[in-house]
């Protein structure tokens, strides 16, 4: 028996002579994943006033969708242990970049020297003020 | 008798196809890479008060990004499905849901290109979109995009035999000179006339505006006052300063004349958008890098499909590594659409 033909038999979900069809499934995770779409749209209409909350919904949401396509579509929810000893590494590494970044552009103790933040602080003073933007002066 | 036991079998490795490691390895390296640009946008996104979220302003239009995503999920329905009659030995229902998804490749596809139209007809590109007042005024004289391009364009195609500027426009000189001159002009002549003199009054109203903004001095200044008040001590404080509603208005006069209106193409004033470079590249970085993914899927279905009747049940290893592939560009859209179009 060759390689190709062990590691055939060996996946589940390839044996072709007892195959049944899982259409069932995927259409009901169709349908979920349609619905969590229509929640992600019908937030955007909601007027929460803690912005922070409808963005943690919003991205739970998406999560929830990732992991239906992982699970069902992508078959992980059938496979063997070797997903955690491939994925694991892959999430710590793509963690890595925005996570190195967030102390320089997320928590820094100094106020960020750029032309935006004048134009920022010139329109929510106009807008306290109850008037249109003033023009301002860049340092 | 031998006393050499027999060799177990050894299996090494994880107990899937090579093929199927290999693809779960690449995607690996796919998930770093769009999270490397995720990230680094969500970051950016949160450490930039003022970030661009009116959807008038960045023309994200929300509708088309939702049915988008739609579309990417009932083409990563249909992968699994082709995938499934596969097995069951369904073999022409399999290429047809292959056929199905390849379509709504397109689909995604042409949605994507109605979405970047939008987008180049705003000038809603990176390095294109002033953030001030100051920008949005030097954008519109610019010799780029502005009215200095305009201006270019329509001595370039009146004179296309001249290389320089410098010369269109000594060329132009001299032809409404000559026509000017001439009591007999004929017809076509003093069509030709006309159309210099529109240029030469185009040309000098966008050197005066060019003038203006370089000096940030308002347009109720006028240019022929200019080298006197550059003697001027303290000449800066003495006069009112330029703004953006006086180079609207003054365009929008432009645009309505009727001698230099027709010249113009339409053209208005972009508005200053608060940190819009900076999303419009992390827009196109994002969404252009998907684009090209859903393109290779494409390539795929198609290298697929090529089999036509030949397609069998030994073609199931390859279906469903495309299948895993395609669903990674759904699953990197699933976070794409929320973050670009709805956050």
């Amino acid at each position: 028996m060759s390689d190709h033909a062990v590691a055939h038999a060996a996946d589940a979900g390839h044996e072709h002579e007892e195959h049944h069809s899982h259409g069932q499934l995927y259409f009901m995770v169709f349908w979920v994943l349609c619905g969590f779409t229509l929640m992600s749209i019908g937030a955007d209409y909601l007027q929460m006033a803690n912005k922070n909350i409808l963005r943690a919904i919003i991205l739970a949401v998406a999560t929830s969708k990732a992991l239906c396509v992982m699970l069902y579509f992508m078959h992980l929810k059938f496979e063997g242990a070797w997903k955690y000893l491939l994925l694991a590494p892959t999430f710590i590494l793509a963690a890595t970049i925005p996570l190195a970044l967030v102390p320089d552009v997320g928590t820094h103790y100094y106020t960020v020297d750029v032309p935006q933040r004048y134009e920022y602080e010139a329109q929510e003073a106009a807008k306290k003020a109850g008037h249109a933007p003033v023009k301002v002066e860049h340092h | 008798m031998s006393h050499t036991a027999p060799a177990p079998t050894l299996k090494m490795g994880l107990p899937i196809t090579n093929s199927k490691l290999g693809m779960w390895l690449f995607l690996g390296t796919e998930i770093m890479f769009f999270t490397a640009f995720i990230g680094t946008y969500i970051v950016l996104r949160m450490g930039s008060p003022g970030w661009p979220t009116d959807t008038n302003v960045t023309h994200i239009k929300i509708f088309w990004g939702g049915l988008n995503t739609f579309v990417l999920i009932l083409s990563s329905y249909f992968v699994v499905v082709s995938h499934d009659a596969l097995l069951c030995k369904q073999y022409k229902k399999s290429w047809n849901f292959m056929l199905f998804t390849l379509l709504l490749g397109f689909v995604f596809l042409g949605i994507k290109g109605y979405e970047y139209y939008g987008k180049f007809d705003h000038d809603i590109l990176p390095g294109h979109i002033p953030e001030s007042a100051e920008q949005a005024m030097e954008k519109a004289i610019s010799t780029k995009v502005g009215l200095g391009a305009i201006v270019d364009a329509r001595l370039t195609a009146m004179y296309p035999k001249q290389t320089k500027r410098e010369d269109r426009k000594s060329e132009n000189d001299a032809v409404t000179a000559k026509l000017k001159d001439k009591a007999d002009a004929t017809a076509a002549e003093k069509t030709e006339l006309a159309a210099a003199e529109a240029i030469n009054e185009l040309n000098n109203e966008y050197i005066s505006l060019k003038e203006h903004v370089r000096a940030k001095l308002s347009l109720e200044v006028p240019y022929a006052n200019f080298d006197a008040i550059r003697k001027e001590e303290n000449s800066a404080s003495k006069y009112p300063v330029l703004t953006l509603e006086e180079v609207e208005h003054k365009i929008h006069e432009l645009n309505k004349s009727k001698t230099v209106g027709p010249l113009m193409g339409g053209m208005h004033v972009s508005q200053p958008i608060l940190y819009g470079n900076l999303f419009a590249s992390n827009y196109f970085l994002m969404t252009g890098f998907h684009a090209i993914h859903v393109i290779v899927g494409l390539f795929m279905f198609a290298l697929v499909l090529k089999k036509g009747s030949k397609l069998c049940v030994d073609d199931a290893y390859l279906i469903e590594n495309i299948g895993l592939y395609w669903h990674f560009v759904d699953l990197v859209w699933i976070f794409l659409f929320p973050l670009l179009y709805i956050i």
